[in-house]
């Protein structure tokens, strides 16, 4: 009985010693990402203590300053969630920067109608036309995943680069939604019923962070306490098992990546509507794919996108400081972000192991002693 | 010395132990030039870790091989295809987008590197197919072949390599008769130029047929070395399956019921080949008796449980299971409980937790799913219960089942699906990996099942289980029922005959 007792105290261990590693896992990937990159630092020929010191005033270090790092995280929160959703549901949802433009394109077209609606809702048809179409978008690889067996990594990437041309075609005169005789390709400026309002003075903070923030506390709880969520977690744990179970995988795969495109769209809108109010020609610029970046870094938890994005985010608006204080280049942020990533993926495959040939000790010892 | 002259292979003390298991026990086993040497056993017996040793993709823990009586350390393949080893893997090592030609030269540097110039190779390729009889184009791309030809490839470039002694791993698993017949005349063949194959087999017919000696292995050791000429079917089968520890059959009361529980009707299917898999199968299964499912791995067992379940479609022909048409996945657990052959790939979500796993058949009704909402309040009562009363050995509920035992896994998944007490029982191999405790624990759950009027359909491979654990049996060959035997008194050879591929009316007769 008391070898029995102490069996079960080293069978606990790894399983609370694995939980206390799983959040310690991205906090040990990021902290070895910046030793990296102080060296890297260094090398350029700057202080990294310094340029650190610069990097975090400039992301934290006043009001105006976590506007900033709140804004830069607004598509990440939203476009992060959206690969994170699929993440989960075993999905590699690498098309968030072409949901991104779809989205825009709803967003911005609804936006330029004059409508005779109060501005709230303005605002709300806009999104929701921002999700509508990004779920559109997401619908032709999701149905080629689900129905036809096509990788959904190729169609959801491919179709980036189609909808970053739609967009741009869009954008061109004389197509309806550009404006004339512009110096840069871009759609007309939306009208100010649709714009999402700004949050604080002097600043360009607008609620689209916040609603990002809602959407993950809501995505997380429907993984967590709804049978939709509980078919996500198990088709992206073991499809094979999910069949078994007599679930229609298939319609799962297609609503899971629709949904996850429908949050590409939205956080394309928010760009629009609360910050640019203008489609630009390639205004997403590769954020959809930093998005895809703080999935990863999360490994596909709904409630960490929350501080995943804002540490992407700060590490974007505090670049600009770290570059005017050090001279570093602010492409230093993308730099560290990637290692970042890398870290902590390898950082979860050291603790894999180390939880492996812990287990394979205990299962021996336990065998020992004839349990 | 003279001995020495005539062996190709020695393998001498061979032990080889993974975690928990003694796969080799210091195993002795010589192969003779020119010989065709069949290596016998079961799943699971040590025949492929035998030759995975041989072919240096395991160091052995001790022992010492012998080529051609000359010691030798075989570190990888490469050194193994360096002595002239060479091994036709059950599952090809082929890439199928090259042509056949590509296939034989790949892993042969060039003549003049870095030029690849195939002419030369084309040469030997059509010469060897001539003088072997093998039908094969060179370029003809790999996925056009049928798998007959694909094995003749496999064969064709242990040729090419010039190799002297050939491991053909279960070779006819994949082959139509008429396939292995012409496989078997290439061996012969080989065999006759004074080159040694070692041909795999858990099928006894063919190993008669082929070879010229055969070792039969059982649990890691050499049961024995017998000429092919003096060995005869039922003494084989005695040595593949006669169990070290023989499972006492427990006492049990008839029951009798009217209305089979099970009833299927000339049911074909196809296995995930394409090729059929059931023919014309008739089972009734009544409530209160457990029929077995006897036969050699592989005769359509698998095809079988999951046409019950609702996860294969039949090509044509009926399942119902208590008056209710399986055309769907039959996912009801107070009709059937189905515990799968393979629990870590079909049983469980083993990155799911255990109480996860305990309800992925009933998350979505009352009382665990209320309003829409999962009640986890309730999923963690229910999962509290099953893990007391079917004795799961874990620490908490939210313990990820890739940390428990094999043992405790599979009684995760025997808790699920036996909880809500199903008219039907379905257990695929369900004591395969176990250690002999937890085999008897197993078998008294089903035993249980029975006797509570539950019908019982046991699939094993393990003859000496089905034997103690069934109340009728009935044995598949490629996809037929051979026989249906009451399983008391019954005679262990009359079973071994009928997994052969003999009619119970052949053998009455």
């Amino acid at each position: 009985m008391i070898k029995a007792t102490a069996l079960r105290e080293k069978l606990v261990l790894p399983a609370i010693g694995e939980l206390l590693l799983s959040s310690f896992r991205p906090l040990l990937g990021i902290l070895l990402a910046f030793i990296v990159s102080a060296g890297m630092i260094a090398l350029a020929g700057a202080n990294p203590i310094q340029a650190y010191r610069a990097l975090i005033e400039g992301a934290i270090g006043s009001p105006q300053s976590i506007a900033n790092t709140m804004v830069r995280a607004s598509p990440l929160l939203l476009g992060g969630l959206g690969a994170a959703v699929g993440v989960k549901a075993g999905l590699w949802n690498v098309g968030i920067e072409g949901q991104m433009y779809a989205g825009a394109v709803g967003a911005t077209a609804v936006a330029l109608i004059p409508l005779p609606v109060p501005s709230w809702l303005h605002v709300t048809l806009s999104m929701l036309a921002a999700a509508v179409f990004g779920a559109a978008w997401g619908l032709i690889p999701a149905y080629l995943r689900a129905y036809r067996g096509v990788n959904e990594v190729v169609t959801t990437l491919m179709l980036n680069y189609v909808g970053i041309y739609f967009a741009s075609w869009l954008v061109h005169e004389p197509q309806p939604l550009a404006e004339p005789d512009a110096f840069y390709p871009m759609s007309r400026i939306i009208l100010p019923s649709a714009r999402l309002p700004i949050l604080l003075k002097g600043s360009s903070l607008h609620p689209g962070p916040i609603i990002g923030i809602a959407l993950c506390v809501v995505a997380y709880l429907i993984l967590r306490y709804t049978p939709f969520g509980f078919r996500t977690r198990l088709i992206g744990s073991n499809p094979e098992v999910a069949r078994y179970t007599g679930m229609n995988v298939n319609r799962q795969i297609l609503f899971v990546l629709i949904l996850a495109a429908a949050m590409g769209g939205v956080a394309g809108s928010g760009e629009i509507l609360g910050l640019k109010l203008r489609l630009y020609d390639f205004f997403v610029g590769g954020v959809g794919y930093e998005a895809l970046a703080v999935a990863l870094l999360v490994m596909g938890n709904p409630l960490l996108v929350i501080p995943g994005a804002l540490f992407f985010g700060g590490l974007k608006s505090g670049a600009a400081s770290m570059q005017i204080t050090t001279g570093i280049e602010a492409p230093m942020a993308l730099v560290i972000q990637a290692l970042c990533v890398l870290f902590v993926i390898g950082v979860g495959f050291a603790e894999r192991r180390w939880i492996d040939r812990r287990k394979q000790k205990v299962t021996e010892e336990a065998k020992a002693n004839g349990y | 010395m003279s001995m020495d002259d005539q062996l190709m292979l020695r393998m001498e003390g061979i032990t080889k132990r993974f975690p928990g298991v003694l796969a080799n026990d210091n195993i002795h086993f010589d192969v003779r030039r020119g010989e065709v040497h069949g290596l016998l056993g079961e799943n699971g017996a040590g025949k492929t870790t035998l030759m995975n040793i041989l072919y240096g993709l395991h160091r052995p823990e001790s022992g010492e091989i012998y080529l051609n009586g000359k010691k030798v350390e075989i570190l990888s393949p490469a050194n193994a295809v360096e002595l002239g080893i060479g091994m036709v893997h059950q599952h090809f090592m082929l890439v199928e987008p090259l042509t056949a030609l590509e296939n034989v030269v790949l892993g042969i540097s060039p003549e003049r590197p870095p030029f690849l110039d195939l002419e030369p190779a084309r040469k030997r390729f059509t010469q060897l197919c001539e003088e072997y009889d093998l039908q094969l184009d060179p370029s003809t791309e790999v996925w056009r072949l049928p798998v007959g030809k694909q094995q003749w490839l496999e064969i064709l470039k242990q040729l090419f390599r010039n190799a002297q002694l050939l491991v053909l791993d279960e070779p006819t698993s994949v082959l139509a008769p008429a396939e292995a017949e012409q496989l078997f005349k290439t061996v012969r063949r080989f065999a006759e130029e004074g080159r040694s194959v070692i041909f795999i087999s858990h099928k006894l017919g063919e190993v008669l047929e082929v070879t010229d000696r055969i070792t039969v292995l059982r649990d890691g050791h050499v049961i024995g070395t017998v000429p092919t000429s003096q060995a005869t079917r039922p003494e084989l089968a005695r040595m593949m399956v006669g169990r070290t520890v023989i499972l006492e059959r427990k006492p049990r009361e008839k029951i009798r019921a009217a209305d089979p529980v099970l009833l299927i009707e000339k049911l074909c299917c196809k296995n995930d080949r394409g090729l059929p898999a059931l023919k014309d199968l008739n089972l009734a299964l009544f409530p209160g008796e457990i029929v077995g499912v006897a036969g050699v791995d592989g005769n359509g067992q698998r095809e079988l449980a999951e046409c019950i379940a609702g996860l294969r479609k039949p090509t044509s022909g009926l399942v119902r299971i208590k008056g209710v048409l399986v055309d769907h996945v039959i996912a009801d657990p107070s009709l059937l409980g189905y515990i799968p052959e393979d629990r870590r790939k079909t049983g469980l979500s083993i990155d799911l937790n255990v109480e996860e796993n305990l309800v992925i058949k009933d998350y979505e009704r009352p009382p665990f799913t209320q309003k829409g909402m999962l009640r986890w309040g309730m999923i963690r009562e229910h999962s509290t219960n099953l893990i007391r009363d079917f004795d799961i050995r874990t620490p908490s509920p939210s313990v990820p089942v890739r940390h428990l035992s094999g043992g405790n896994q599979q009684r995760v998944v025997v808790a699920r699906e036996l909880c809500a007490k199903p008219a039907l029982v379905v257990a695929s191999q369900p004591t395969r990996g176990l250690d002999l405790a937890a085999v008897e624990g197993v078998h008294d759950v089903l035993l249980r099942e029975r006797n509570r009027g539950a019908g019982v359909l046991f699939i094993s491979t393990e003859l000496q289980e089905v034997l103690s654990l069934s109340d009728r049996i009935v044995v598949l060959f490629r996809g037929e029922i051979m026989g249906d035997v009451a399983a008391e008194n019954t005679d262990i050879n009359l079973i071994g005959e009928m997994m052969l591929g003999h009619r119970i009316e052949e053998l009455a007769a």
